[in-house]
């Protein structure tokens, strides 16, 4: 359903990814894993058209995205990126209103339909986004990338800075999206066990390209493997 | 307080366009000129004046969609050479004003008999200004808060780079601001135009102190300059009415390089509300 | 071409002295109008060329520039109108006033510009500002000095003329003749200001320019050096002043009107920003174009024309004048830059030579113990370092772990002063560093390599490396040569004059590294040193860092534990701001607390 292919980019001439390809298929739940500066951040920011220099294809159901960052969520994309980054000084019914109307949605039964699959977001309807704690603005960030009402979600460590329960809340949020709504999740992880909760299977980066895809199951059996991965 | 209101209509939008698009504008003083000017035309047609600034209004926006289509658009992320550019702008701008209606000082007046309010006095226009630019600031107040526009504007302010991971098309939205942007400015030119008649620098005057304000005022540009406009304008037209104009002027300024002292990224850095 | 910061140019005044005796010669063929008029011009080349400095070497777009070089002209003209009787001669009385009048205004501005560590557009704001405070004054202003008399609006009359002769009854100059003299004393300001660029302290401008952080990581302070540059450009604008007052023997309020003010950016800009040159080319051009347009083509449309060439300038010249006529020239650069690029790229591995040069470079540096007690940092309500408390001494690397967010690197800021800390203590040896600047800890003996490498991008290796070690040494000769070494040590030697900016991410590390080393520092934090390194590279550095640590202080913080093991480093782990855990690798893979904080293990985890 979604592929990447030959894919290089990068923020100057010297690419930060190199050659990778991949593919996620219609519920698929996909995880990205690497250590810290492997380049799963830079391969989210390539697919979602925001880096500076790229070459390579992206394609969801067959056709190649368009070159821009509005047209990919518009083609069905949606994006949660590292470190959040909700409007700080827009209230959350507002955070999620922008996006719902940016793609053409009806603001209000996205608003009403998200608050009540987020009911924590209901109850602070009116605060600033700014004000929220990181946990709530990562579901922020989350709901406001479905108000686009993606066909793919790409979530860039939804865990990192995370206190432990609201992770959990996460990772079952992510799950029942998944299941009950059919959505196809991308996510780039160093949390291996968060990872592990919510993915069938996992594409492993190092030093800016995949070295190696492998499904849950074998996660799970390969301890070394995992050691490496993790390099703990 | 008249002359804070005066102010703020003045700059309401300088405001817009660098609250919503991180654009400082040189030739909005210019803008307001020709905001004049287009009311002065209109009016000359028999139109009455409240449809003269509505043609002012409109036809200033239209013309800023020209401009940001020709020039701003290519200068984004370069803030100084949009000064520059800008700046030629109002050069150009200044010189067809002169052109087409000459340089002629004491400027085309407009009699406030003429106007609707009937025949009140001048004074009296002054005090229907301060209604006016309190309306004025609800209004642009209303259109960033409740319209789709105004949201996508400040989401598109806020972090351009997720903005447009929303799926907002930060060019149209531009085009729109700056069109909004100058619209305000068209009227206020029109709506001054009984104070203070139509003269090609009128609107020079009015910039460089606009241009103050939104420094000043800070990233929540709204509330920044409704502060900064009603602390330097008071404390400014205090001295001028007690001492002399040029002494406001000074004390202004000098009460400007204070403000940005103590408040190097303007006054309202650290706020936390939406406008 | 590459080498010319550090060999100095030696010819540098040629050419432009060659153009100038053009130049005089081709003035005995004009009109003397024309002579006049061009007067002016170099004028305001001259008043372009402070803001040229200024903007383009030290990235300041200064607005006040008309002000310094308005006051400059008042005060160069009561000067002149005073004392010039006794001499005769008048520029020596208005030269002198004008330039100290600009130095002086301009320091005081930027004393407020740069010790308030003001934004870029609040700079040019407050630059702004200031130039209208002074016309605001100027109208209104009347007073009497001597016998000069200033008269508000109506200005200050009266200037005398040129004069260069020492008698009583000298003569004032003819129009060419006022025409020489103002072009050959832009000439000396033009090659003092070519040579002042190019010495050690305009270099350090540059890299403050370029990456004022990081040159404040050097060791320098970049404050007072701006206020020192800015001071200088203002200098300029007043003896730019001076001669203005003694060419139109009038002065008035509207030297300081913001037309005047905006007028000199375009003259930067049109001429091209960052060349010296291009000051003159764009008040030529400028001057040039409303000559011919007002001289009977265009009329009254001048403004009309210059708005529109200046829209056109911006919109399709980036680089102005100067910038267009250098592009062949960048041209053949290019290509010679891609050859240099695809050199092969020998392994940057610190061997036995290297550590050898490294042994003598830290000779006589006696190590110094780091410590924090109780240091806390706040932003808003988040606190990333909380009450940490620790002492690091030379013997073995300290490494930082812990899960993102820890407050690794913001512990490593407070430690080198980017970040104030909210309370506690902070100690180097003896001293209490914890209120000082950055710079003044890096003096002290701290080195900091920040998590993105910080190189200047616009030098070469060499030249950044020299930079580096010229904080150190405060000597050319001395900074080259240890910049040399360090050069050999990185087995560099090959990209000596590769542009910084080209280097691949890889090499910008070590380059970043050696030029922490250049700093002889007795304690060295580095933070994310391994990030972008081959596995080969890592170990390489792991033993150097193992190799520097018997002698200096190194904290190293890092994510990549493959590293941090092979450093056999006393490893801290920080959590939530806290110290979480110590100890080394061994110990702390056994810790279960520590994986579970690190791996995000949760209660509900499954076995893996």
């Amino acid at each position: 359903m979604f592929a990447i292919s030959n894919a290089s980019g990068g923020y100057s001439e010297s690419p930060v990814i190199r050659k990778v390809a991949l593919t996620v298929e219609k519920n698929e739940v996909v995880a990205i894993l690497g250590r810290n500066g492997t380049g799963k951040t830079t391969l989210m920011k390539y697919i979602m058209a925001m880096l500076p220099v790229s070459a390579g294809t992206v394609s969801l159901d067959g056709k190649t995205l368009p070159e821009k960052t509005a047209g990919r969520v518009k083609a069905g994309i949606g994006y949660v990126p590292q470190g959040r980054f909700v409007f700080p000084r827009m209230t959350v019914v507002e955070n999620i209103a922008v996006a719902a109307v940016a793609c053409k949605q009806n603001a209000k039964e996205t608003i009403e339909s998200l608050f009540s699959d987020f009911p924590l977001l209901s109850q602070r309807a009116k605060q600033l986004a700014g004000s929220l704690s990181g946990g709530q603005q990562q579901i922020l960030a989350m709901a406001r990338a479905l108000a686009t009402k993606p066909r793919l979600l790409l979530l860039d460590e939804p865990s990192e800075g995370i206190q432990p329960s609201i992770v959990d809340e996460i990772a079952e949020m992510l799950l029942s999206l998944n299941q009950r709504q059919n959505m196809t999740i991308l996510l780039a992880e160093q949390n291996l066990d968060f990872s592990l909760d919510i993915s069938s299977r996992a594409y492993i980066m190092d030093g800016g390209t995949i070295v190696q895809s492998a499904t849950k199951q074998e996660l799970m059996s390969d301890k070394k493997l995992l050691q490496r991965l993790l390099g703990v | 307080m008249s002359s804070v209101a005066i102010l703020l209509i003045a700059t309401l939008g300088l405001a817009v366009i660098f609250g919503l698009m991180g654009v400082i504008n040189l030739a909005h003083g210019e803008f307001i000129t020709f905001g004049a000017y287009a009311a002065l035309l209109a009016s000359g047609w028999g139109l009455p004046f409240p449809l003269a600034v509505g043609f002012a209004t409109v036809s200033m926006a239209l013309y800023g969609v020209l401009v940001e289509r020709l020039i701003i658009r290519h200068l984004y992320n370069r803030i100084f050479d949009t000064l520059l550019a800008t700046w030629g702008l109002s050069l150009v701008m200044y010189q067809a004003v002169v052109l087409t209606f000459g340089s002629v000082t004491p400027g085309i007046g407009m009699s406030p008999a003429n106007l609707s309010v009937g025949d009140y006095s001048v004074s009296w226009y002054i005090l229907f200004l301060i209604l006016v630019a309190v309306f004025l600031i609800l209004l642009t107040g209303l259109i960033l808060t409740r319209t789709n526009y105004g949201m996508m504007a400040r989401a598109a302010i806020q972090d351009s780079t997720m903005a447009s991971a929303v799926g907002i098309e930060s060019g149209r939205i531009n085009t729109m601001t700056f069109a909004l942007g100058s619209g305000l400015a068209g009227f206020a030119g029109a709506i001054l135009l009984p104070a203070f008649p139509a003269t090609p620098s009128m609107g020079f005057a009015f910039s460089i102190k606009a241009f103050l304000l939104v420094v000043v005022g800070g990233p929540v540009t709204l509330t920044g300059i409704v502060s900064s406009g009603g602390a330097l304008g008071t404390i400014a037209s205090v001295v001028a009415n007690t001492w002399t104009t040029v002494l406001g002027d000074i004390v202004f300024l000098m009460a400007t390089m204070l403000l940005l002292r103590i408040f190097p990224k303007g006054i309202s850095e650290n706020w936390r509300i939406k406008l | 071409m590459a080498n010319k910061t550090l060999s100095r140019q030696q010819n540098f005044w040629l050419a432009p002295v060659a153009v100038t005796l053009v130049v005089a010669l081709l003035s005995f063929f004009i009109e003397e109008y024309f002579a006049y008029v061009a007067t002016s011009w170099l004028i305001f080349g001259l008043l372009g060329l402070s803001l040229s400095l200024m903007w383009g070497r030290a990235g300041l777009l200064s607005l006040g520039q008309t002000a310094f070089y308005g006051l400059g002209g008042y005060a160069g003209s009561i000067a002149a109108i005073n004392f010039s009787h006794l001499t005769g001669n008048t520029l020596i009385w208005a030269l002198p006033a004008g330039a100290a009048a600009g130095f002086v205004s301009a320091a005081l501005i930027g004393g407020i510009i740069f010790y308030g560590r003001m934004g870029p557009l609040q700079a040019t704001i407050l630059t702004y500002v200031f130039t209208l405070l002074l016309w605001s004054v100027a109208v209104s202003f009347t007073t009497e000095i001597g016998t000069a008399v200033i008269g508000g609006d109506n200005g200050l009359a009266n200037i005398p003329s040129l004069k260069l002769a020492f008698s009583k009854d000298a003569a004032d100059l003819q129009v060419k003749e006022i025409f020489l003299v103002v072009l050959f004393i832009s000439l000396a300001v033009y090659l003092a200001l070519r040579y002042f660029v190019s010495s050690p302290f305009g270099i350090i401008i540059d890299c403050i320019r370029l990456d004022s952080v990081k040159t404040e990581f050097l060791g320098y302070d970049v404050r007072f050096r701006l206020l020192a540059f800015f001071s200088v450009s203002g200098s300029v604008a007043g003896i730019a002043g001076a001669l203005f007052s003694l060419w139109a023997n009038y002065l008035n309020p509207s030297v300081f009107s913001v037309q005047e003010a905006l007028l000199v950016p375009v003259y930067v800009l049109v001429g091209g920003l960052g060349s010296l040159t291009g000051a003159f080319l764009g008040s030529f051009a400028v001057g040039g174009l409303s000559f011919w347009l007002g001289g009977g083509v265009a009329g009254g449309q001048t403004t009309l024309i210059i708005g529109i060439c200046l829209i056109v300038t911006v919109l399709f010249f980036k680089k102005g004048l100067h910038g267009g006529a250098g592009v062949l020239l960048s041209y053949f650069k290019k290509k010679k830059e891609s050859i240099n690029r695809t050199a092969k790229v020998t392994d940057l591995a610190f061997g036995e030579k290297s550590l050898d040069f490294l042994t003598g470079h830290f000779l006589d540096v006696s190590p110094l113990t780091l410590a924090t007690s109780a240091v806390t940092k706040t932003f808003g309500g988040v606190r990333p370092v909380n009450r940490v408390s620790e002492s690091f001494l030379p013997g073995k690397v300290r490494c930082l772990i812990g899960p993102n967010g820890a407050g690794k690197s913001t512990f490593l800021r407070c430690l080198v002063g980017s970040h104030k800390i909210d309370s506690g203590k902070i100690t180097l040896g003896e001293k209490n560093i914890s209120r000082m600047e950055s710079y003044a800890r890096v003096q002290s003996g701290v080195g900091i390599k920040m998590q993105v490498s910080q190189v200047f991008s616009e030098k070469t290796v060499l030249e950044n490396l020299w930079v580096a070690a010229y904080s150190k040494t405060g000597n050319m000769k001395a900074a080259l040569s240890t910049a040399k070494g360090m050069l050999a040590a990185l087995k560099m030697e090959q990209r000596r004059h590769v542009l910084a900016g080209n280097l691949s991410h890889g090499e910008k590390q070590w380059l970043d590294i050696g030029m922490v080393l250049c700093l002889r520092p007795a304690v060295i934090l580095l933070d994310e040193p391994a990030a972008g390194m081959t596995d080969e590279e890592a170990k390489s550095l792991s033993s150097l860092m193992r190799f520097l640590a018997k002698q200096l202080t190194v904290i190293i913080v890092d994510h990549n534990m493959d590293f941090v093991r092979s450093l056999d480093a006393d490893v801290i782990v920080l959590h939530q701001g806290e110290i979480f855990a110590r100890g080394d690798m061994q110990q702390l893979a056994k810790n279960e607390k520590v994986l579970d904080i690190y791996l995000g293990r949760r209660k509900n985890v499954r076995n893996i």
